[in-house]
């Protein structure tokens, strides 16, 4: 979340698209329902009738994979009728920044952008990939890019823009949603309200998002029109991802994705064979002397890190050479590992705290593929079907000679430690009980293995010892032969937070070497600090832990409570509020003020970066400060699928062609039903008499995840006790299906069985001139609490049986080309009445 | 103790069914095997183990307006109840306390189950066939006496389940009905400890109504 949760309640506009809140994030609710009695207007966009827009002030259904159809089709409203923000577009977004004149929008030419190389099929292009030499801007002698503040330059953002989305008529949207164009105008009409400079319009968005082969660009999409409207660092704004597990915000920001290193600095590649190397390709330069720049720090962050990794002793070249790379080239994303596994290229598997059985796309094909290793570690806090997967359906133990351990863990009630929420609120949480058993915490279970690799490495040697020998370990009390006996928790947080390694004087004020350091602008690119997560350093400092605050008092008034708890970065509760602000410093809604420049200094929240507002003279800067050039992107020329999101059909579509342009689905995606070895398994069946209806997966509020932790809880699985499918009384009729009967629902790769929910809270949709039929489905279940398992003599059985196994048996893995997310939200079924 | 109410505002609930996992968690109550039977509601009725049940609502009328209403089905902890009156066959069966909360205590085991679910309006006790006892929401009174507040109250995100003295709760409850304006009403009446403000007339909703003179009331 760019803002936080309590937040919500200061929005004017609040739009759930991508997500039910009401139903997957309960609490969030408390907040919507303040902001509606204080005047708001909840705005629900879904393919089905939710819980959430039973509560909605507008409601309007869009057919899966749609989305940016539907959000192309406001931002043309939006600047059709003016209603964007003048002077916020004008001086903190790049509208006015003029593209290089070869720059070519889908609309010129065959529904790409200029730069695609690939093979060109009846379906548009495939395995391509963008060179985007002509997505570049045009600069001056000085290197700063040249700007046209009337918008009149045909080559400039603002301009390009209009140009790309005069296409999405609403009567071309209407024609790929399916949304009816009186309920389109309902939306835009509202929403647009917002770009008023003293209202704001949030977004709360989820999986039903990302989960696309287009899922950031839908992102991107709603970033856009948030800009437009001015509600990027607005109270009551922003661009709010409701994370699908409480500490989803956590595990990122401390590196969790292949990608990244904790404090989203880049996983070293193998072309970056040194410190400088890496340094020079991840810190971006600008010329422009008003952009902070803030990522022209990267050499602070990335020393402290490997600081912290390797401690003072080694030199940072040293220490950095001990660094796994990545290749130059693939990526290490969940769907490419899997296909790997599956294709024998792998030995052993550690699935920590996951269940790949059922929560991968593709999930027989997950399974399959782990019966392909010589051994599986599962973490986890109960059996569950990857522990067990050799003994689930369709499997003969006797010919899988994969060996499995699982390992026991404690759960969050069991530890202490930190998690950060949505909000990016970083909480201390206390041990409530001893884990049972054997269970250990997570650390713990590191701690163990750490020790015994890293005496394996003592006394057998290997090719690199040192990586893993040199390696600093100081969390915890040591027995006699060195090793730590058990993690101490408050020592990582401040590992985390970061030390000076030597005496520092800064601004006249010794910090002594071994003392916190109190926040990230005092990281040293020199190694004379480490920091594991800059975006931390900060969070526990000489005065304490800052997770472990619980004042409850707001004297900000619009619910910051900067002294619970810490946010990162700095305790900034909402990031981007300069733009909050006009370029005197004056609040664009005073009565919902989150900074102020006032007598020469900023009041309020924690300002993004402390220098004077824009308009003085020399002393200002942009506000977007991540941002090489300090404003918020309409165009976004990193995306490896284009600088304006374009609507592209999902992998599997119950279309021909795309009603748009003649490309029919993302071009640049990873294609494993093409390129791999494994295609036979990674079946695809689009525009299939087949598959004719569309299916979409979702959560319900009374299981977790796969439900490794809630399917064995009797209150919560007599709720909601198995897998069932949504239809619409239409199809249900068409299929001669009634409700709660047993039906099977068939994908290109597998099938299951599930019990028929008939409601009229879905609808047929009409696209592309015929009826499209969508359903739904929890991705939940799974085989290892049915009734219908064998169990062993010894085995555990629930109280309560589920019925039902994985969605993700029948879902695509297939992956968003910048995130390789699977489309998990939009894909080919058919359902038949179970004979 | 003052006499206390419980208010369940119906235009607030989201169907979450804290109330009914909190119940379950405080009192201690099984789960039951269910099985979906094409609606999310469950369990399918109450029971010895369940009591506070969720009971969810769909309906899209002639203009395509969907609707989907959640109403919590449990005991009306009558001012005046008919099950105190028929308990008094069996002493310290049924008792009422100062709260108003009316308690089934461990002597209903003595009690003739058909006698007692007659006298009630709104089908509310249920009997625990192993152990014989009859059960029902005690409207949490050993938390209430402690000072707490009822389980489901305490789980509610939403602000639909409101507790506390009785007086303050009917003004909230006519605030409520004032705000929803059209045909929002007070159920099954001020004569009950727990009260529904509903947004529509009762009549549109699967709920019990209270007969006339219904303080009388016997099952045919």
């Amino acid at each position: 979340m760019t803002n936080h949760w309590i937040d919500i309640r200061n929005s004017d506009y609040i739009l759930a698209m991508g997500s039910n809140p009401v139903k997957n994030h309960p609490i969030s609710y408390k907040w919507i329902t303040k902001a509606v009695e204080n005047g708001g207007t909840l705005i629900s966009v879904d393919p089905c009738f939710t819980a959430t827009s039973n509560k909605a002030q507008i409601y309007a259904p869009l057919r899966s994979g749609t989305d940016i159809a539907f959000l192309g089709g406001m931002i043309k409203y939006i600047l059709d009728n003016d209603l964007y923000f003048k002077e916020y577009v004008r001086d903190y977004t790049n509208a006015a920044f003029l593209v290089d004149p070869g720059f070519k929008l889908p609309g010129d030419g065959d529904g790409v952008f200029s730069g695609l190389e690939g093979i060109k099929t009846e379906e548009g292009y495939v395995d391509a990939k963008y060179d985007k030499t002509t997505w570049a801007y045009q600069k001056d002698e000085k290197g700063i890019i040249k700007k046209d503040k009337t918008f009149k330059d045909p080559h400039c953002v603002y301009q390009l823009l209009k140009k790309h989305y005069s296409r999405y008529t609403p009567e071309k949207v209407s024609d790929i949603t399916g949304t009816p164009p009186d309920k389109l105008l309902a939306v835009y009409s509202a929403y647009a309200k917002s770009g008023a400079p003293d209202k704001s319009g949030t977004v709360l968005y989820a999986m039903g998002w990302t989960q696309h082969t287009v899922g950031v660009q839908n992102i991107r999409a709603m970033s856009i029109i948030q800009l437009l409207l001015g509600n990027m660092g607005m109270p009551g704004g922003g661009v709010n991802a409701m994370r699908g597990e409480s500490n989803v915000q956590g595990s990122t920001d401390h590196g969790l994705l292949f990608h990244i290193l904790p404090g989203y600095l880049k996983t070293p590649r193998a072309a970056q064979q040194t410190f400088a190397d890496y340094n020079a390709a991840y810190t971006p330069k600008s010329n422009d002397p008003l952009s902070a720049n803030w990522w022209s720090n990267y050499p602070k962050y990335s020393a402290s890190i490997l600081r912290a990794f390797y401690g003072p002793k080694l030199s940072l070249d040293e220490s950095y050479r001990y660094l796994p790379k990545l290749d130059t080239g693939p990526d290490y994303s969940w769907l490419t590992v899997f296909d790997q596994m599956y294709q024998d290229k792998f030995k052993g598997f550690f699935a920590w705290g996951q269940n790949p059985a059922c929560s991968g796309a593709n999930s027989n094909k997950t399974r399959h593929a782990m019966g392909k290793l010589e051994w599986l570690v599962n973490v986890n806090l109960f059996d569950n079907e990857t522990a067990s997967f050799w003994k689930g359906p369709d499997m003969d133990p006797a010919k899988i000679k994969t060996e499995v351990f699982l390992l026991p863990c404690a759960a969050s009630f069991e530890k202490e430690g930190s998690i950060s929420n949505s909000g990016r609120w970083m909480q201390w949480r206390y041990k409530a009980a001893s884990p049972p058993g054997q269970a250990l915490p997570d650390g713990d279970i590191v701690n163990e293995l750490m020790s015994r690799v890293k005496t394996l490495y003592q006394t057998q040697k290997g090719v690199f010892p040192d990586p893993i020998l040199k390696l600093s370990w100081d969390y915890g009390p040591k027995n006699a032969a060195g090793q730590v006996k058990h993690i101490e928790p408050h020592l990582v947080a401040r590992e985390i937070n970061g030390y000076f390694l030597e005496d520092t004087t800064i601004k006249d004020k010794v910090y002594k070497r071994g003392t916190l350091v109190p926040n990230f602008t005092m990281l040293s690119d020199t190694g004379a600090t480490s920091s594991g997560n800059w975006l931390y350093c900060g969070s526990y400092n000489e005065e304490g832990n800052m997770a472990e605050r619980r004042q409850k008092d707001d004297p900000s008034g619009i619910g910051l409570y900067a002294n619970w708890a810490w946010s990162w970065p700095l305790n900034r509760r909402i990031l981007y509020n300069r733009a909050a602000v006009d370029v005197n410093g004056k609040p664009w809604a005073p009565r919902k003020r989150v900074i102020e420049w006032q007598a020469e200094t900023w009041k309020g929240d924690v300002p993004d970066g402390g220098w004077p507002p824009l308009a003085a003279a020399g002393k200002g800067r942009y506000p977007f400060i991540m941002q090489v050039e300090g404003h918020g992107s309409l165009f976004g020329p990193g995306m490896a699928d284009g600088p304006f999101p374009e609507h592209y059909e999902p992998f599997e579509s119950p279309l021909g062609a795309n009603p748009l342009s003649p490309q029919f689905i993302n071009p640049v995606l990873v294609r494993f039903d093409r390129i791999s070895p494994s295609k036979n398994v990674n079946r695809r069946a689009t525009n299939n008499s087949g598959f004719p209806i569309v299916c979409t997966t979702y959560r319900v509020t009374e299981h977790w995840q796969t439900g490794v932790m809630t399917r064995w809880q009797p209150w919560l699985a007599e709720m909601e006790p198995g897998l069932f499918v949504e239809i619409s009384t239409e199809l249900a009729e068409l299929k001669n299906i009634r409700n709660g009967e047993k039906i099977m629902v068939h994908s290109a790769r597998g099938s299951l069985e599930a019990i028929a929910m008939v409601t009229v809270r879905w609808q047929p949709f009409t696209v592309a001139g015929k009826t499209v039929h969508q359903v739904g489905m929890p991705y939940h279940y799974g085989w290892s609490t049915t009734a219908g398992r064998k169990y062993g003599a010894k085995d555990k059985k629930p109280e309560v049986f589920t019925f039902g196994d994985s969605a993700n048996l029948i879902t695509p893995n297939i992956g968003d080309p910048n995130t390789m997310i699977p489309e998990s939200k939009a894909f080919m079924v058919d359902i038949v009445k179970k004979a | 103790m003052e006499r206390m109410t419980l208010v369940i505002d119906v235009a607030k609930c989201t169907g979450c069914r804290s109330c009914q996992v909190a119940c379950k968690n405080w009192n201690q109550l099984k789960g039951e095997q269910t099985e979906n039977r094409g609606s999310h509601e469950n369990p399918p009725d109450l029971s010895a183990n369940t009591w506070n049940r969720v009971v969810f609502v769909e309906s899209r009328d002639a203009n395509g307006k969907i609707d989907m209403t959640f109403i919590s089905d449990r005991c009306r902890h009558c001012e005046d109840p008919p099950c105190l009156e028929i308990g008094q066959s069996v002493p310290g069966a049924v008792v009422q306390d100062d709260s108003g909360a009316v308690i089934f205590g461990k002597k209903t085991r003595e009690m003739d189950f058909d006698d007692l679910t007659s006298n009630c309006p709104y089908d509310i006790p249920r009997k625990n066939e192993a152990t014989g006892r009859i059960s029902k929401c005690t409207m949490c009174n050993d938390r209430v006496s402690n000072g707490l507040q009822p389980a489901c109250v305490k789980a509610c995100p939403s602000g639909a389940l409101q507790f506390g003295p009785r007086q303050e709760m009917l003004r909230f409850a006519s605030g409520r009905i004032e705000a929803l304006g059209g045909d929002a009403n007070l159920y099954p009446g001020e004569e009950h400890n727990v009260l529904w403000v509903l947004p529509e007339s009762s009549r549109k909703y699967p709920l019990a109504q209270a007969p006339t003179g219904w303080k009388n009331y016997r099952v045919a």
